[in-house]
Parts: C-alpha cells; structure tokens; sequence
C-alpha cells in the first residue's frame, strides 16, 4: 500500500495548468485594455503623444496633461484596485458562506457603507466646521468607509461566541442589520434636499469619475493588503468547500481562515465602495465565470479574479466615459446592463452541469 | 499506541448524549462501534475526532491528549471519513482528494501519484477527472474514502501508527464494493495503522471487525471480540427485536458474502 | 441652513468668489437651465458650445453637446469640450471634477442663485458680467424688474390665496412642497399664500394634512403629457378623497405649468410669476 502509482503525466482533472494559462492570458489581455483605456476618452487627447511630448521636454497643453495625468490615470488605477477588489471579496465571501450567490454585502459591508455615504450627504452639513474643512470633501468616501467596517464588526461580534462564528447567524444577523441600516438610511433620506436626493442616486449607480491621486492614496493601501494576502487563505478556502468540519479534519484552521476571509473581503470592498460607490455584478459574475472554466480551486481562482475584476471595470469604465460623451453614464449601469444579460446566458448554457 | 477515551460525557445543546465513555482502541485493529439509531455512535466518532468538544474526559491518541494538538497535526496522524460531504462548487475529484493533502508533508511531485493510487484503491481507477457532483452516491463515498486515504496514506509513521475514522463507510455501496472498501481498511489495520468505524451492517462487521463495541443510550455497554459481545443476549437486548445467530432461517433466500 | 452654509463654504474653497470678466471667451460651458437662459437672454447664444442637462430653453440650447447632470459632471467630459470659460449655478459638482477643472486651468465662475427681485437682478448682471458684456444685463434686468414691480402694485379684491403645490402624484400619493423650496419663493412672487408650512422641502403628505391644509388652488409642473391625459389626470387628482374635500378641488382650481419656466428662476421668471399669478386670481389680475 506504501507504493505510489509511478507519475504518468499531468493528473486527468487537475486544473491548476488551466488557472496557469488563463492568469498568463488575462494579465495580458489587462494590459491591453489598460493601454487602450488610456488612449480613449471623451477628450480625444492622444495619451501617446502627449507622453512623448512630455518625456521628449517639448511644451505640453495643459489641458492635455491634466486629462492624461489628472484624469485618465488615476482614473485606470482606481478602476484596476477596485475591479480586483470587488471580485477577489466576491470569489472569498462565497468561499467563505459555501454559495456561488454569496457578496460582500453579506457581511453589512454596503449597507453600512451605505449609510455612511447617505449621512455625509445629507447631515455632513451638521459636523464642526474643522472637521469638515480637514475632511473636504473626501467626507463621503471617508464615512462610507468607516459605516462599512463598523457594520462588519458589528456583525462579526453578534455571530462569534466562544472564538467559533457561525456562518449561519452571520447570513441570519446581516439580514436584519440591513434591515436596521436601511431604516436609518431612510430616516435620513427623508431629510434629504431634492439635490441631496440626487447625489444619492448618483453615489449608488456607482463612478470612477472621482478618481483623484489623493483619494486613491488614501484606498490604495488597503486594498493592496487585502488583495495581496487573499492568496494566503486560498487552500482555506478550498477546505471550506468541503465544510467546517471536514476542513478542520484535513488541518485547516478553520477560524482563522473565516477571521482572514472576513477581514480581506471587508477591507478590500469598504475600501473600493468608498471610492467608487455601489457597483454591482462583478463580485458574483467575474468568479463564477472563472469556476466555470478553470474550476473552484481557489489558488488560481483569488489570482485570476483580481485579473479579470480588473479587465472588466476598466473595460466598463472606457465605455461609461465615451458612450454618451462629453456625458457620462454610471458606471453600476453599464457592468449590470452587459454583466446581467451574459450571466443569464452563461447560467442557460450550463444548466445541466447546475443541476447536476 | 492506541486511541484511549477516559470519562468522556458529551452535550448536546441541554441534552446528555454520552455518559461516562471509557474506551481503548489499539492500532493495527479494526475496532466497529455498532448499536441502534440515536445510541450514539456518531457523537462518539465526532467527538474522538474532535469535531465536537466534550463536556468533560479526555481523548488520548498515540498518548498525546487530542484537544491540546494543532489541527494540522493532528490531520496528520488521522483521517475522517463522514457520513455525508456536500460540496458547495464543482470539483473534480482530483481536486477533491488533493484537498486532503492541505497539510500533508508530500512533496509537491508526489502528489499526483498519491491521488491516483490512493483512487484505485478505492476501486475508482480513471475517475480523476470527472466532476465530482456527477456521481452516484456510492462513487462519492469512494471518493471521500479515496481523500481520507490519501490524507494519512502510510499506515505507521516514524511518530507512530496512523488512524482512520470512518462513520458508516459502506452505507451507500453495492454488496461487492461493500467487501472490497472494508476488505481495504482492514489490510490498513493489518500494515499497523488503526481503524475505528461505525458500522450498520452486522454481517460485516463479525465478519471484519478485531473488537467490537456495542453502545446503547449514551454508553457502551459490551466490548471485545465480535464472538464475545455480538451474543443473542446482547444484540436482543440492545437491538429490542429477537435476534438469533448463525441460525438459517426455514425457507425464502438470503445472501451472506461470507460463504462464499 | 447649516448644510447649505457648509457646501456653499466647501464650493467657495474650489471656486473665486466673485465672477471675473471674461470678455475674450469664445468657448463658454454654460451649466445650470437658467444660466443657460440668461446666456441667450443676454444675447451672447454665439459663446456657447455646451451645455448640461438641465439646461433645455430655449429649444436651440438642446442642440448644443450635454455634458451631463450639473451634480455629476465627468472632468474629462467637460474637458473635452475644450471650453475657455465654465458659467455655473450654484450646486455643480461633484467637488472632485471641479477640482480637476481648476487644474486645467479654466476659469470656473459660480453665478450666485437668487428667488427674488434682487437675487435675480444680481443673478443676471452677474451673468452678464462674466461675459464681459455688463450693458447686456440692463434690458432683461428691466424688464423682469418691472414684471415684478406690477405684481407689487396690483391690489387683491380679496384675501390671498393659499396654494398647495404638488411635485409628483405617484402611486396616489402626495409629494408636496413645503417652505424654503423653489416652488415656495414662486408662490410668493405671485403674491399668494403656500398651503403647507409645517415643514422644510418636499415631502410627501398624508390625505388629513391635505384636507387641513385646505388649498384653494393646486399648482402642478407641466411634465409636456398630451392634452387628453391632462384631462383625465385632472379627474384622477380631484377624485382623490384627501383632495376632492379641498376648495380647489370644488372649484377646479388646478394649474399646470412648465416646470423651467416656473422654478427656473432665470430671465422669465417675472413673466412666469405674473402668470401664476393670472392662473391663480384670475385675468384681470398683475396688471395685465
């Protein structure tokens, strides 16, 4: 019994080749998508002039360096960190609850970022004049941020008794948190002004128009953190597809892999909402797509996500800006139109294996 | 080296579900806990395995105390086959049975090897690539026997003997494969390694167990050799149904794999 | 007020105080519908080369670009028109975009909103100063001085009129307009009484609030439904048990007006005032 069967090739069901192959194939198709993001806008600036221009010394409009440097390139990075952020939460949360279905707004992530952005529109008004003039108006992505974490943290506390969270009344006490959070969201929302009421259906549809270096250096870091350790609970996370208490059997730390999940998934998306606002679809579309073709194993799966997360807001983010040019449309609008009607189509075609 | 339970009392929410468990199973046996529905077998396999904590006692394996070690090493000395594992994505079962290799020490470029020799033994030779949700009930136990074999794939190690724990590892086989899985982890026993399994069957397990331990409500209640605590007396008693060994019945068919 | 004072203050750090003249702009983005108004008002329409989307009188506007909702510009968008001037109402944003715009160097004139004689007067001149063309201001400034003016002087036979303005009637229900609302200072200007003082902006109404309140005039924005569908909206809203027991509803007192031209508060609102104020008297009323 000690005998191996002698390596005769690459393992029949195997698909690490596959997640290989595919990152290798998306970091490239990324990069162009990028170059050609930054090449493309309402403007019509030439990006790759107006670069060789300003690396050749020659004097540059400063309306075009502006659009390259202020405007396009923030706005590429921006739309880069918070793609793979949002799939690489999406790919974890439903590692983590054991549901392709699952998104960060299980953990009380949106709606508390929610709330936070809806309180600064509305009542920011209300805060001493120092700390509004020190916020600026960084103040909504600021209390987005914090209504995210303190809604997670709260909902961490409520499902973890004696050092073990049940998944089960996390999924149960975000239902009702999010019932709570949107009563108050709400109350406020009655209070709003109608161009309050604006802003507010403007920050949940979802833009990268506000991508500004400062902003970004505020986000960057977190979500850097989180997509950069996500692949450390991979082999977590794939243990977990087999359940608690099965992972726990073959030797995974089990709370600490939920303890890391929540926290990268948490840090990643707060992060991301903050900047960009509500965009849908991405977290569930991108890793779903990818299990289809590569599998569950969530080595290649977390790395690959961020990849095409990224492809795809970037994508999104060139067609927001030019479609209806000089105007823009809301970014949220274009990934659900386009990332809706294809998930459909993808959920049609593999009816069978779903059912299965 | 041995498992050793001592005073294990075990809750389940308000309930008492095992009182008093004194148990010792050595390695290099195949030790069967059988009784009837809601003795307790499960709880007391969940609660050898750690899974679930006990209200008080100790569980002692290789004579280390089971609650002080790291999930790790403990996964390295033993393996659990459950009853039932839904899986939440669809893998294939390559990946399935790697999954158990989380904390394994086998090098990288053993692995493959390792996983197809631990599916032939589970009788699934060229099955690593199929989708592991679209198989039968029975494949998908023999998958899950195939991971826990793999995950604790030498019997003894230089620490001491390794350790199987399988709840009803049969329940969903035809007959031949019946015999060919507890045919498998009996040889694991014979090669060093210890088995402790919940069985049904009683067929099976006279025919393949070295200790029996037969419980009822909560407790042990008979321990030793399958000669010795699968008596009539027994088996009536705790069963509540008039039982009668090696007795044939006067007429219809049965089919008993051991006469053959 | 305090929200309004603190986003007026954070916009005042984006943006200079008081408006430039900018008489060499050949290239002007003109955000906000009555800024745009006064542009044409002002005779200045050959400037323009943009426009956002609240920005629809007069007609020929439409047909300039539309850089999107003057809440949500998009930088590059704006950039994109390669405006040498940007003319604004309050309330532009987001402050992110206004930021970068300021980067670009373009000149960013906030025009200051007003919602009477003065505020108004200041509004245009503001305008018109901004164009460089400060003489332009003073024919509209007149004319809408003098509409209001022969508002002041027209007596009332009788006592003022309560007004119950209604901005949406979704699902049956009542989103009414309360004080410190445009539609608020435009019942004013017609001299009439807002049925609904209780509270601040647009909220919806409960049916007694509305039966308590007792209009005796209902004003609705003109949405351009077609004539039938006015009618029949007309038989749904007096049917409406809250409303049916109001003195407007037995008199039939419903107004419906264009919704630029009566909140727009720009060029026209002096004439939009002496006609609410027609609609609501009847003729023979505002020194007609």
């Amino acid at each position: 019994m000690v005998a191996l069967e002698a390596d005769a090739g690459r393992l029949d069901g195997d698909r690490a080749h596959l997640g290989r192959n595919i990152a290798i194939l998306l970091s490239v198709l990324l990069l162009s998508v990028a170059i050609l993001s930054l090449g493309h806008g309402a403007s019509g600036v030439s990006a790759w002039t107006v670069l060789i221009d300003w690396m050749t010394g020659q004097t540059v409009d400063v309306t075009d360096r502006v659009v390259l440097f202020d405007i396009r390139l923030p706005r590429l990075a921006t739309g880069i960190l918070v793609g793979a952020s949002l799939a690489v939460s999406g790919a974890i949360m439903q590692g983590l609850f054991r549901n392709p279905l699952a998104d960060p707004g299980l953990l009380g992530v949106s709606a508390g970022a929610g709330l936070g952005a809806i309180a600064a529109l509305v009542m920011g008004g209300l805060l001493p004049p120092a700390v509004a003039a020190a916020a600026g108006w960084h103040l909504v992505s600021l209390s987005a941020f914090f209504g995210g974490w303190i809604a997670m943290l709260t909902l961490y506390a409520i499902s973890t008794r004696q050092g073990r969270t049940s998944i089960a009344t996390m999924l149960l006490a975000g239902i009702a948190l999010a019932a709570m959070v949107g009563a108050v969201s709400g109350l406020i929302v009655y209070r709003a002004t109608d161009d309050q009421l604006r802003d507010l259906t403007f920050w949940g549809l979802g833009s990268l128009a506000g991508a500004s270096w400062t902003k970004l250096a505020a986000a960057a870091p977190l979500m850097l953190v989180a997509l950069a350790a996500s692949p450390l609970i991979a082999r977590g996370l794939d243990g977990l597809a087999l359940g608690e208490a099965m992972a726990a059997h073959v030797g995974i730390r089990v709370q600490r892999v939920k303890a890391a999940a929540i926290l990268t998934a948490a840090g990643a998306t707060g992060a991301a909402v903050a900047i960009s606002g509500g965009i849908g679809f991405v977290g569930i579309v991108v890793p779903h797509l990818l299990r289809l073709v590569a599998g569950p194993r969530h080595r290649w799966l977390l790395i690959n996500s961020a990849l095409l997360g990224a492809t795809v807001l970037v994508g999104a983010d060139m067609i927001s800006r030019t479609i209806i040019a000089p105007a823009e449309l809301p970014i949220g609008i274009i990934t659900a139109m386009i990332g809706g009607p294809f998930f459909l189509w993808v959920l049609l075609s593999n009816r069978r294996t779903l059912d299965a | 080296m041995s498992l050793v339970a001592r005073g294990l009392d075990v809750d389940l929410g308000k309930r008492r579900v095992l009182r008093g468990i004194d148990l010792t199973a050595p390695a290099g046996q195949l030790t069967a806990i059988i009784g009837p529905n809601g003795s307790g077998k499960t709880t007391l396999l969940r609660c050898l395995t750690g899974e679930i904590a006990a209200t008080s006692g100790t569980v002692f394996l290789n004579g280390r105390d089971t609650a002080l070690m790291r999930p790790e090493d403990l996964a390295s000395v033993r393996a659990v086959l459950p009853q039932q594992t839904t899986l939440s994505f669809p893998f294939t079962v390559a990946e399935v049975v790697s999954i158990a290799l989380t904390a394994s020490p086998t090098p990288m470029a053993d692995r493959a090897g390792l996983v197809r020799s631990a599916l032939s033994q589970a009788g699934l030779p060229g099955y690593s690539g199929r989708l592991y949700q679209q198989l039968s009930g029975g494949e998908q136990q023999r998958v899950q026997l195939a991971r826990a074999l793999a995950q604790v794939w030498t019997p003894t190690g230089r620490d001491g003997p390794r350790w199987l724990f399988l709840d009803e590892p049969v329940s969903s086989l035809d007959i031949a494969h019946q015999m060919h899985v507890m045919e498998t982890v009996q040889a694991y026993a014979r090669d060093g390694g210890g088995v402790i399994a919940v069985m049904h069957d009683l067929n099976l397990t006279a025919m393949f167990a070295d200790h029996v331990m037969l419980m009822c409500a909560g407790r042990i209640v008979a321990s030793g050799t399958p000669q010795d605590v699968m008596t009539d007396r027994n088996l009536s008693d705790v069963y509540n149904i008039k039982i009668v060994r090696n007795c044939v019945p006067a007429d219809g068919i049965w089919v008993l794999p051991q006469a053959s | 007020m305090t929200i309004r004072l603190t986003v007026a203050a954070l916009l005042a750090l984006a943006t200079p105080a008081a408006a430039d003249p900018h008489p060499e702009a050949q290239r002007i983005l003109s955000i906000g519908g009555s800024v745009t108004e006064i542009v044409y008002a002002l005779g200045q329409q050959d400037r323009l080369i943009a426009r956002d989307t609240t920005s629809s009188f007069p007609a020929e506007a439409q047909s300039l670009p539309d850089v999107g909702y003057m809440r949500a510009l998009s930088p590059e968008g704006v950039l994109s028109v390669r405006p040498d001037l940007i003319l604004s109402e309050d309330g532009a944003g987001p402050p992110e975009t206004i930021a970068v715009l300021r980067q670009a160097d373009i000149p960013f004139e906030t025009i200051p909103a007003g919602t009477n004689a003065d505020g108004l007067a200041a509004k245009i001149e503001a305008v018109a100063n901004a164009l460089g063309v400060p003489d332009a201001a003073k024919a509209p400034v007149a004319d809408l001085r003098a509409d209001l003016a022969a508002l002041d002087a027209s007596a009332l036979d009788g006592d003022r009129k309560r007004v119950l303005f209604i901005l949406s009637l979704q699902g049956g229900r009542v989103m009414a307009s309360g004080t410190g609302t445009a539609a608020d200072a435009m019942i004013r200007l017609a001299k009439a009484d807002n049925a609904i003082a209780a509270f601040e902006g647009y909220k919806p109404l409960t049916d007694e609030a509305i039966t308590a309140a007792a209009p005796d005039v209902i004003v609705m924005m003109d949405r351009g439904e077609a004539t039938g569908s006015h009618d029949a909206a007309y038989a749904d809203l007096l049917a409406m048990p809250a409303i049916s027991t109001t003195p407007a509803a037995k008199a039939g007192a419903v107004i419906r007006m264009d919704g630029l031209y009566l909140l727009g508060f720009g060029p026209r609102t002096g004439q939009a005032a002496r006609d609410l104020h027609r609609a609501i008297y009847g003729s023979g009323h505002g020194g007609a």
